[in-house]
């Protein structure tokens, strides 16, 4: 066992720091090469016209995943000292819809609109001034947010350990299907091309 | 190397600078190609650090700051922007997830200008103005980022990350994200298409 | 549907090596968590004949009246002793839960129990566990109890045995134990429950009013 490295020791918190700006710079980069840097392109998978969203996000989450799970299963990476962030499920679900909502109005999340305003978007500083004016909010609301905010505390609990089954197996199963969805996004950018020859760039 | 010869050099160097911004803007990669490398690089978080990808802690983080330097008093006495603003030993911007979203900018712009594909645009469909998308994006912001907070991170925290670690609470997170995406998307689509 | 692998598009191949991938972690099913120690005999039992892992109450104590952070103090009690008295600044920690992820590696933990059996035998796991700054508080809480907290003048102590008493004197009160002067100290001395510093169990003990959030997104 020598990984999560950071955790090892192998650095301190300043060095952490740095790992971090790097780390960023890969994300930026590879979010920018998928075209993330478009709220046009971004928001097309809510019309079903480039379904890219559901592909490079699904791709990621597996290849990660798979690579953890084999990483951990040399021993190479302690699995357990890798956060997990705790779940509360209902106002995770509350959330997640609503930041969906904002998703589609705005067309960008955080991390794409970052990278859209380095390449140029005006509307991307717009939506970051939103960000930070959404933020204000919820930080003024707190106080009578926080009870909502904590409630269904359930821990860090992952899918194969709520639903009993073996950490492969599910891999495997998010893998199947996430190979599965992307077969079916042919189909599906076909069916909507019509749409997409008028709206997409 | 005759000055003459220098100018020439300089002339084709300069030249081809510019050209490499002004070129016409690049296809985008192939997005499984794309995946695989934001996939690596989230796996590579997770093995050197022990921790995934995020941003919508770097804006709660700066907002804090931005709200403790003008009205302390609040912003220590609110749990929400305190939690941001730590014990005050070091900079509430000295922050792993602070410095990851700059790296994000800059890696965005590398890509861009690899790309050709870094110029001042207003990305909007056709059937709406100028003025309209920035009401749509400054609201949309807001929404989101009210989501996020909630949801206590964004995709590329808990979707992403959370995702890949199969948190129980992040797919429920990412599945209402989409959910709540195509449940809006038909009420802006006049913004798109 | 030609089976030669060579013909198909670089999507077909990367959705076969990860559907591979993913068919033989079926088959793995749980990787092997970590709980297998590596053990360096040699350089473990040097570290036990030099001692170099012990902290005196004294040094502790002084750390703690100086406000140090750079600590982490491990109370290996149970929750109810540890609710009854603890000093101040540890954190209360079952022995079986010391590999689960509240420690770091790279932390300075210092590991007390009421004398000082579990603390050895935690720093032993620890130390196996690649866990660098790990010691021992020499003497336990029963030590802490009889050196800080009750300190003892005995009659026929020599000068420099009364000036160190007077140093001992202060360093008790800061605790909020008793000094006892003279010759046979009563067993039956009650425990002082001291005002606690911060909440017990809390995650870092220095942390003031919020711990900085670390590890969100």
């Amino acid at each position: 066992m020598n990984a999560p490295l950071f955790k090892f020791g192998m650095f301190g918190d300043e060095v952490s720091l740095i790992v971090a700006f790097v780390i960023g710079i890969g994300f930026g980069f590879f979010l920018e090469r998928a075209g993330f840097g478009s709220a046009r392109k971004l928001c097309a998978q809510f019309y079903f016209t480039d379904l890219a969203v559901f592909k490079v996000m699904f791709t990621a989450i597996i290849t990660a995943m798979v690579g953890l799970f084999w990483l951990s299963w040399i021993g190479f990476v302690d699995l357990s000292l890798v956060y997990v962030s705790p779940t509360f499920i209902l106002p995770q679900t509350i959330g997640g819809l609503i930041l969906g909502a904002g998703f589609v109005i705005g067309g960008y999340c955080p991390g794409t609109s970052c990278v859209a305003a380095s390449t140029g978007k005006i509307d991307a500083l717009v939506y970051i001034a939103g960000i930070f004016a959404g933020t204000f909010l919820f930080g003024e609301l707190f106080p009578f947010l926080s009870g909502f905010y904590n409630s269904t505390p359930m821990g860090q609990v992952t899918i194969p350990q709520f639903f009993n089954l073996s950490y492969g197996l599910v891999v495997f199963l998010v893998v199947m299907m996430a190979i599965g969805g992307f077969a079916g996004t042919g189909w599906v950018e076909q069916k909507f091309s019509k749409l997409a020859k008028e709206t997409m760039p | 190397m005759s000055s003459a010869e220098k100018a020439i050099l300089l002339d084709n160097v300069g030249a081809r600078v510019a050209a490499n911004v002004r070129r016409e803007a690049q296809p985008y990669w192939n997005p499984y190609l794309a995946g695989l490398g934001l996939g690596l690089v989230l796996l590579a978080a997770f093995v050197i650090m022990g921790r995934g990808l995020g941003a919508s802690g770097a804006f709660a983080s700066v907002l804090s700051v931005g709200v403790n330097a003008v009205a302390p008093q609040h912003a220590v006495s609110n749990s929400f922007y305190s939690e941001y603003l730590g014990d005050g030993t070091q900079s509430p911007l000295k922050d792993w997830l602070v410095f990851e979203v700059l790296g994000a900018v800059v890696g965005g712009f590398i890509s861009g200008i690899l790309a050709g594909r870094v110029r001042k645009t207003i990305e909007k469909g056709p059937r709406i103005t100028t003025a309209g998308r920035f009401a749509y994006a400054f609201a949309g912001g807001m929404i989101m980022a009210f989501g996020a907070k909630l949801a206590r991170g964004c995709t590329s925290g808990q979707a992403l990350t959370g995702g890949a670690l199969l948190g129980l609470g992040s797919w429920s997170f990412m599945l209402a994200v989409f959910a709540g995406a195509y449940a809006v998307a038909y009420f802006v689509r006049r913004q798109w298409t | 549907m030609t089976l030669s692998a060579r013909h198909w598009t670089i999507n077909k191949k990367l959705a076969a090596l990860v559907g591979s991938l993913g068919f033989l972690a079926l088959i793995a099913a749980n990787p092997y968590k970590g709980s297998r120690l590596e053990l360096n005999g040699r350089e473990l039992s040097e570290i036990v004949q030099k001692e170099v892992d012990h902290v005196s109450a004294e040094e502790l104590a002084g750390w703690i009246i100086q406000g140090k952070s750079d600590y982490r103090l491990v109370d290996l009690r149970n929750e109810k002793d540890f609710a009854e008295y603890h000093i101040p600044t540890a954190e209360n920690l079952a022995i079986t839960s010391l590999q689960e992820g509240s420690l770091a590696r790279n932390d300075k933990i210092v590991l007390y129990s009421d004398g000082g059996i579990h603390s050895a035998q935690a720093w032993f796991l620890l130390k196996s566990n690649q866990f660098k700054g790990v010691y021992i508080l020499s003497g336990g809480l029963d030590e802490w109890k009889d050196k800080i907290l009750f300190p003892r003048l005995n009659d026929n102590a020599s000068p420099t045995e009364i000036a160190a008493f007077e140093k001992a004197k202060l360093v008790s009160k800061f605790f909020g134990g008793i000094p006892q002067v003279g010759g046979n100290v009563a067993s039956g001395i009650p425990k002082l429950a001291m005002p606690k510093l911060e909440s017990p169990g809390a995650g870092q003990p220095k942390a003031g009013p919020a711990k900085k959030k670390k590890e969100g997104c």
